[in-house]
C-alpha cells in the first residue's frame, strides 16, 4: 500500500468523523420523501388545520362553504322583531315599491307572462312607479289582454315589485345603501345591526364549544364512548385476545392454525359484508332470534330492539374484529417467553393455571399495555361499524362521540349538515388522540425506534 | 409444549367462544347454495338460484361493473401507496434528514391515529380542490391515509437490510440511487409484496370514503353497491341473496389471504387497527 493511499484514507476517515458529528442533510432523502410529504400535507395536515379552523365557525349547509351574501328575509325581520326591532322600522324595511322598468319586463318575460299583455304594460306604464301593489294590480286589470284569473294577475304584478327583502347583496355597503334608500327613517345604527345579522355566510364563533360544554347530550356521549371503549377493550381486545392467545399457545398446531384463521376472518372480511352477517345473526328472523324463539326465550331484533341487546351487539361485533389484534400481538409475545421457564415450572409441579398466573401473565405486562393504549385510540374514533349496524340506536342510546361528530357534519337525515359543530367535535377527538399518542410514544421508548440511520454519506 | 395437561377441555372452551364466528361464516357459505323454509335455519334444498345475479342483471343490477370499479380503486391505491411508501421508507430508514426524529414521531402518531377523525377536514380539502364527488379524490385520500402505515412498514423492512450491502455498493462507485434500485429494492421484495396485497385488500373493502366523498359518482364500488342492496327494502331482506353477493365480493380477499397468509400475518402483527 502506497503512502498516498494511506493519506487518502486518512483524510476520508477524518472527514467521515466530522460528518458524524454534524451530518450533512441528504438532498436525495428529501427528494425521495417529497411525494409522501405532498400527499400527507394535502390529506393529513391540511384537514387537521381545517378542522381546527372550522371548529370555530358556524359553518353549515345553510351558510354554505364559500363566502356568504347579505340577505334580509321576512324570517330575519321576524327574529329581529323579537329582539327589539320596532314594528314601524320593520314595515318600512319590508315595504314594496313598484316600478315598470326593463329589469321588471325581463323578469316577467322569463317568468312566462303572455307577450301581448307584457307589451301593453310596457307601452302604458313604462317609467312609472307605484307605492301600493293593489293599485298597480287594479291598473293592470284594465288592460285589454289582462288574464282573467286574479292569481295570474298578482303574479304578473310581482315581477315589477322591488324590495330589499330576499334580494342578495354581495357586500354590506350595497345592502346598507339600499336599506337607507328604502327606509330613510330608520336610524343608521339599526341599519348596521340589520346588515350585520343579514349575513348568510359562516362566522367565527366559539358557540360550538359553548354548546358542547353546556348541553346535557355531551355527558351522555362521553358516557357512551367510555362504556364502548372500556367494554370492547376489556372484554374483547385484551380479555378475549389474551385468552385466545394463551389457549392457542397450549393447543396442538393444527388446532392453533384453524382457530387463528377463524379469528382473523372478521378482520379481513369487508366491513359491509361483516355488518350484513351481524344483521343476519341478530335481526328478527335471523339466527339468534330463531334459536331464542325455539327455546322459548324473548325473540326480537336484538340489534335495535332493546338498549341492552343493542349494546351487546355493538360491543361484540367490534370486539370480534379487535380480538384478533390482541391475539396476534399476544401470540408473538408468548412465543418470545423462554421455554425453559415453562419446562422448569412443570418439573416443579406447577399446574397450568399457576403457570399462566406466575410466569406468563407477568411477562405480558408490556404487550397488554401496548394493545390497551393502541386500541384505545382506534376505538375512540371508530364508528363505521356502528354506523352500518345500530347507527346509534335505539334512539340515541348507543351513539358514541365519533359517530355523533360524523353524523352532525356529514350524514344526517334532516339535510342541514352542521360542519362547524361537527368539526368542533372532531377537534376534541384529534386533541385527545394527539395527547394519548404522545403519552404512549413516551411509554414505549420511542427514541429506541428512531435511532440514527446507520450510514450518512 | 409438553402434554402433561389435558387439552380437551381447552378446545371445548375455545370452540364455545368461537361459536358465533363459526356460525356466521358457516351459514354465510351454506346459505348461498341452499334454501331454508321461513323461520327455520336448516336448509331443505340445494339451489343455485341465489347466484343468478352473476348473469342476470335484473336481479340486483350489474355486479360486474361494480366489481370492475372496485378493482380500479384497489389497484390505484397500490399504485399510490407502494412506490411512494417505498421511497419515503428508504429515506427515513437510511438517509439523514432535517427533523428526522420529529418526522418519524409524526408518522408513528399518524399511523396509530385513526384518520377517519379527519374526514370532515378531508371533505373540505376535496371541496376546495374540486375533487369532491370524483373517484380520483377518493383514491388520493385513501392512498394518503394509508401512507403512514406504508412508510412505517417499509421502514421496518429497510432497517432489516444489512447496511454492508449498501456500503459495498457505494464503495464500488455506484450512486446512492443506483444502490437503492439495484441492491436494496430486491432485498425488500417481501415487504413490497405484503404492502401491495394489503393495499389491495384495504382498497377493495373500503366503504366509507366512496360513500361519503363521492356519493354522486357514477363509479359505484362493490361495497356501496352491496350496502345499498341491503337498504333497499323491495327485496324484502333476502339474506341469502345478500350473502351470495357478499361471498362474490369477498372471494378475491379470501384468495389473496390464502395465498399470502403468512406475510399478511406478519404485517397484521406490525399493527393495523380495529
Amino acid at each position: 500500500m502506497s503512502s498516498s493511499a494511506d493519506l487518502n484514507t486518512g483524510v476520508a476517515r477524518k472527514s467521515r468523523r466530522s460528518d458524524r458529528r454534524r451530518p450533512r442533510i441528504s438532498g436525495l432523502g428529501l427528494a425521495l420523501l417529497a411525494p409522501a410529504l405532498f400527499l400527507l400535507s394535502l390529506f393529513f395536515f391540511a384537514p387537521v388545520i381545517l378542522t381546527g379552523v372550522f371548529a370555530f365557525t358556524d359553518l353549515s349547509t345553510s351558510t354554505g362553504i364559500g363566502r356568504g351574501q347579505y340577505v334580509v328575509t321576512p324570517n330575519l325581520l321576524r327574529q329581529l322583531g323579537d329582539q327589539g326591532l320596532t314594528e314601524d322600522d320593520a314595515t318600512a324595511i319590508a315595504s314594496v315599491s313598484i316600478s315598470i322598468d326593463e329589469a321588471g319586463i325581463a323578469r316577467a318575460t322569463e317568468g312566462g307572462v303572455d307577450p301581448d299583455f307584457l307589451s301593453e304594460i310596457e307601452d302604458r306604464f313604462a317609467g312609472e312607479s307605484f307605492d301600493d301593489p293593489r293599485a298597480f294590480s287594479r291598473e293592470l286589470r284594465g288592460l285589454p289582454n289582462a288574464p282573467r284569473r286574479p292569481r295570474e294577475l298578482t303574479q304578473t304584478a310581482e315581477y315589477f315589485e322591488t324590495s330589499v327583502l330576499n334580494t342578495r347583496f354581495d357586500n354590506p355597503e350595497a345592502l346598507t345603501a339600499q336599506l337607507a334608500d328604502v327606509a330613510p327613517d330608520v336610524s343608521s345604527d339599526t341599519i348596521a345591526w340589520i346588515v350585520d345579522r343579514s349575513y348568510t355566510g359562516a362566522r367565527f364563533t366559539t358557540a360550538n364549544f359553548e354548546r358542547l360544554a353546556t348541553q346535557k347530550e355531551t355527558l351522555r356521549l362521553i358516557g357512551n364512548t367510555a362504556l364502548y371503549v372500556a367494554a370492547t377493550l376489556g372484554l374483547f381486545n385484551v380479555g378475549l385476545g389474551l385468552f385466545l392467545a394463551i389457549v392457542l399457545f397450549y393447543t396442538p398446531k393444527p388446532v392453533t392454525s384453524f382457530y387463528s384463521t377463524l379469528w382473523l376472518l372478521p378482520r379481513i372480511t369487508p366491513l359491509v359484508l361483516y355488518a350484513i352477517m351481524w344483521k343476519w345473526f341478530t335481526w328478527e328472523d335471523g339466527f339468534l332470534p330463531i334459536i331464542a324463539d325455539q327455546l322459548g326465550l324473548p325473540s326480537f331484533n336484538y340489534m335495535k330492539g332493546s338498549v341492552v341487546t343493542a349494546w351487546m351487539t355493538m360491543i361484540s361485533l367490534n370486539g370480534f374484529i379487535g380480538a384478533s389484534f390482541g391475539l396476534i400481538l399476544f401470540s408473538g409475545a408468548l412465543r418470545a417467553i423462554p421455554m425453559q421457564q415453562l419446562w422448569a415450572s412443570e418439573v416443579d409441579g406447577a399446574n397450568r393455571w399457576q403457570q399462566v398466573r406466575r410466569i406468563i401473565l407477568p411477562q405480558m405486562r408490556w404487550p397488554i399495555l401496548f394493545v390497551t393504549s393502541y386500541q384505545t385510540l382506534s376505538l375512540l374514533s371508530s364508528y363505521e361499524q356502528i354506523w352500518l349496524t345500530t347507527n346509534g340506536g335505539p334512539g340515541r342510546t348507543t351513539t358514541v362521540w365519533a359517530l355523533e361528530a360524523f353524523t352532525t357534519a356529514l350524514s344526517n337525515y334532516t339535510g342541514n349538515l352542521q360542519y362547524g359543530l361537527g368539526a368542533a367535535m372532531a377537534l376534541v377527538l384529534v386533541v385527545v388522540g394527539l395527547v394519548l399518542s404522545i403519552i404512549y410514544l413516551r411509554l414505549f421508548k420511542f427514541s429506541e425506534l428512531v435511532s440514527r440511520p446507520k450510514i450518512e454519506l | 409444549m409438553t402434554k402433561n395437561f389435558a387439552i380437551f377441555p381447552l378446545i371445548v372452551l375455545l370452540t364455545l367462544v368461537s361459536l358465533p364466528i363459526a356460525v356466521m361464516y358457516g351459514f354465510l357459505i351454506l346459505d348461498t347454495f341452499t334454501d331454508a323454509p321461513p323461520g327455520e335455519l336448516w336448509p331443505d334444498r340445494f339451489t343455485l338460484a341465489h347466484w343468478r345475479f352473476l348473469w342476470d342483471p335484473s336481479v340486483v343490477g350489474n355486479v360486474w361493473k361494480a366489481a370492475g370499479n372496485s378493482l380500479i380503486l384497489a389497484v390505484s391505491i397500490i399504485v399510490i401507496v407502494v412506490p411512494i411508501s417505498s421511497l419515503a421508507g428508504y429515506a427515513v430508514s437510511r438517509l439523514n434528514l432535517p427533523f428526522r426524529r420529529f418526522f418519524l414521531a409524526g408518522i408513528m402518531v399518524m399511523h396509530a391515529f385513526p384518520a377517519v377523525t379527519l374526514l370532515i377536514g378531508v371533505f373540505f380539502v376535496l371541496k376546495f380542490t374540486g375533487l369532491y364527488n370524483t373517484m380520483i379524490g377518493v383514491i388520493l385520500v385513501k392512498g394518503s391515509l394509508m401512507l403512514p402505515f406504508g412508510i412505517w412498514i417499509m421502514k421496518g423492512f429497510y432497517d432489516a437490510v444489512p447496511w454492508e450491502i449498501e456500503m459495498a455498493g457505494v464503495q464500488d462507485g455506484a450512486s446512492r440511487l443506483t444502490v437503492f434500485r439495484r441492491l436494496i429494492l430486491p432485498q425488500v421484495k417481501p415487504g413490497l409484496v405484503a404492502l401491495s396485497v394489503f393495499a389491495f385488500l384495504d382498497g377493495w373493502g373500503e366503504y366509507l370514503l366512496p360513500r361519503i366523498l363521492a356519493p354522486g359518482s357514477d363509479m359505484e364500488v362493490l361495497s356501496v353497491f352491496l350496502n345499498e342492496l341491503v337498504q333497499a327494502d323491495q327485496l324484502g331482506y333476502d339474506f341469502n341473496l345478500f350473502k351470495s353477493v357478499g361471498v362474490f365480493y369477498t372471494l378475491p380477499v379470501i384468495i389473496l389471504f390464502v395465498l399470502f397468509q403468512n406475510r399478511l400475518m406478519n404485517i397484521f402483527g406490525g399493527g393495523t387497527k380495529g
